[in-house]
Parts: C-alpha cells; sequence; structure tokens
C-alpha cells in the first residue's frame, strides 16, 4: 500500500489534485470562480506594482537621499503652477512591457543598496557619473518617452516661451532632437564633464542603429546595379 | 544582462506570456499552440514599436516570440493533460 494516496507526499497529492476532472462543481461555477480570482490575483497585483511608483517608496533608501534633495531644488518639484513630476513620472514608463521591464531591472537598485555602492557622499560623487550616462542612454534610445509623456512639442504655444527657449524647441524639431538632448541634469545634479560623457553615448547609440560606410556603400552598389539591370 | 531579463519578465507578463498561454490552451496540437504564441510575440513587438519594422529591436522580437512559443506550447500541455476533450 505504498503507492496509497494516503501515503504520498502533499506535493504529489496537490499535483493529483490539480489535474483530476471536476466532479463537485459545474464549468460555470469553475469559470466565474476562476474569473473573480483572476480580478483579485490581476487587481493585487497592480496595486502592489504602483505602490512601487509612489515617491515614498523610491526615497524609502537611504541612498535615495541625495537624488532626493537635489529634485526638490527643481522645477519639476516646486512651480507655479502646482504640477508635480515624481520620481516615477521620469524613471518608470507607461506602457506595460516596458515598465516590467523598468521593474525587473530596478533589482539592481536593492543590490546596490544593500551592498552600500552609493552610501556615503563620497560614493555617490565617484558613482555619479555612470550613474547618470546610464539614464541619459536610456532616455536617449527610447526618444525621450518619460518625458514626452507630459511634454511634447505638438502642445507647445511658441509664442508664449521665452525667446530662447521657442528658438531652441524650433531647432531641437529641425534636427529631429530629442529632450534629454539639451535637458541633462534638469533634476539632479551635473557631474564634471558630463558632456563629453553625453556625446560618448550618443555616438554609441548611433553606431548601433546607423548602418555603417561599409553598408551604405552596399547598398549603394546594388541600387545602382538594379537600375543598370533596369535600363537593360 | 538585466535588460535581456527585464524584457523576459515583461513578456511573461505581458502578450506573448498571457495571451499565448491562454490560446495555447484552445488546442491540443503542440504546434498550433507554439505557432499562436509566437504570432502574438510579433504582433506585441510590432505593437509597441508603432507597427514599424524599422523601430523592432530584433533582440526584443526575439525574446517576444521565444517566450510566445513557450507560453503557448505549455498552454498545449495545460490542454492535453488538464482536459478530456
Amino acid at each position: 500500500m505504498a503507492d496509497s494516496p494516503e501515503n504520498r507526499g502533499w506535493i504529489r497529492r496537490l499535483w493529483s489534485w490539480i489535474w483530476t476532472p471536476a466532479v463537485a462543481f459545474s464549468s460555470g461555477f469553475l469559470i466565474l470562480a476562476g474569473f473573480l480570482a483572476g480580478i483579485l490575483f490581476w487587481g493585487g497585483f497592480h496595486w502592489t506594482l504602483e505602490l512601487t511608483n509612489t515617491e515614498e517608496f523610491c526615497v524609502s533608501c537611504h541612498t535615495m537621499e541625495t537624488n532626493l534633495g537635489e529634485y526638490r531644488e527643481t522645477i519639476h518639484y516646486n512651480n507655479h503652477s502646482g504640477v508635480r513630476a515624481i520620481c516615477s513620472d521620469c524613471h518608470v514608463p507607461h506602457e506595460w512591457n516596458h515598465k516590467i521591464k523598468a521593474k525587473i531591472m530596478a533589482v539592481k537598485d536593492v543590490y546596490h543598496e544593500l551592498a552600500g555602492t552609493i552610501s556615503t557622499p563620497e560614493k555617490y560623487e565617484a558613482h555619479r557619473l555612470s550613474m547618470a550616462s546610464a539614464v541619459w542612454k536610456k532616455m536617449k534610445a527610447s526618444d525621450s518617452r518619460e518625458c514626452r509623456n507630459c511634454h511634447n512639442f505638438d502642445y507647445m504655444d511658441f509664442t508664449l516661451q521665452e525667446t530662447r527657449a521657442a528658438s531652441e524647441h524650433q531647432r531641437a524639431i529641425d534636427n529631429n532632437m530629442t529632450c534629454i538632448d539639451c535637458h541633462q541634469g534638469i533634476a539632479h545634479s551635473l557631474p564634471p564633464d558630463y558632456l563629453q560623457t553625453y556625446q560618448e553615448v550618443t555616438e554609441a547609440l548611433n553606431a548601433e542603429t546607423r548602418p555603417t560606410h561599409q553598408q551604405l556603400a552596399e547598398n549603394g552598389e546594388a541600387i545602382r546595379s538594379y537600375l543598370t539591370s533596369g535600363a537593360d | 544582462m538585466l535588460e535581456i531579463l527585464g524584457t523576459i519578465g515583461g513578456n511573461i507578463l505581458g502578450l506573448p506570456g498571457i495571451l499565448g498561454l491562454a490560446l495555447g490552451m484552445t488546442t491540443r496540437r503542440l504546434w498550433l499552440g507554439a505557432a499562436l504564441g509566437a504570432l502574438v510575440g510579433v504582433i506585441e513587438t510590432l505593437l509597441f514599436a508603432g507597427w514599424s519594422f524599422a523601430h523592432v529591436e530584433p533582440l526584443e522580437l526575439m525574446i517576444a516570440i521565444v517566450v510566445g512559443v513557450g507560453a503557448g506550447s505549455i498552454g498545449s500541455l495545460i490542454r492535453v493533460k488538464g482536459a478530456t476533450v
């Protein structure tokens, strides 16, 4: 009787219960129960995820104190309109898959909090440039997606902007630039030599996305060959 | 590495994972479940790239398809194991 249900472990009994057809419940009951359980689970999951988007949650770690102090000096924290952008507005995407990706990648922040990577002002300054460049890289690659949740060239009335701002925004549109190209340090202090590092970030991204001279030459050759054969 | 893990997680909790699993559960044919999952992976990547192949990142597309295939296959296996019809 070693294989009798009573002698099996709870994992095997649970596994067997999962795959045994239900006889006590109707299909409608199971569908409705599953639907309600799904709503509860998904609602709870989403609610918990939203809690991790609050400013209280973001700055609950000791290492975020420096960021918080700097951000509180900026227009995104205190301004005449009373609109405030909190950490998640700039650092967490709205679209579901991008948001989940950002949340999973944020696990590294917990690790560095525990490891004390930026636990002192000296350590923080030593890592400031690398932290900033990581954010710039993300923003440049996504065409400043998180900035554009609130700001949009299409919604800007250049006549209401300062002359310099209006002309720079027009230049940005004309040259296909993105917000972070000019607005580094909008919410946190800038490290020394940041412009050089930003240039390196943009060059590295351009090298990844743009075709090489060799590819351009090959493409040009292929087009020329096609046109020549078409003429024949 | 974190980028890849994040993309995998986003796809598991996104359309390829959830809809792929659901579509997989509609068939007992493993290949069909996997194909439906892969299709969801392609559509999801295109959806988030604004329906433009030029904006699709090959790595993201590949991960979405792999996750879709996995979820669709698991869905079909669940159908095989858990249903008599």
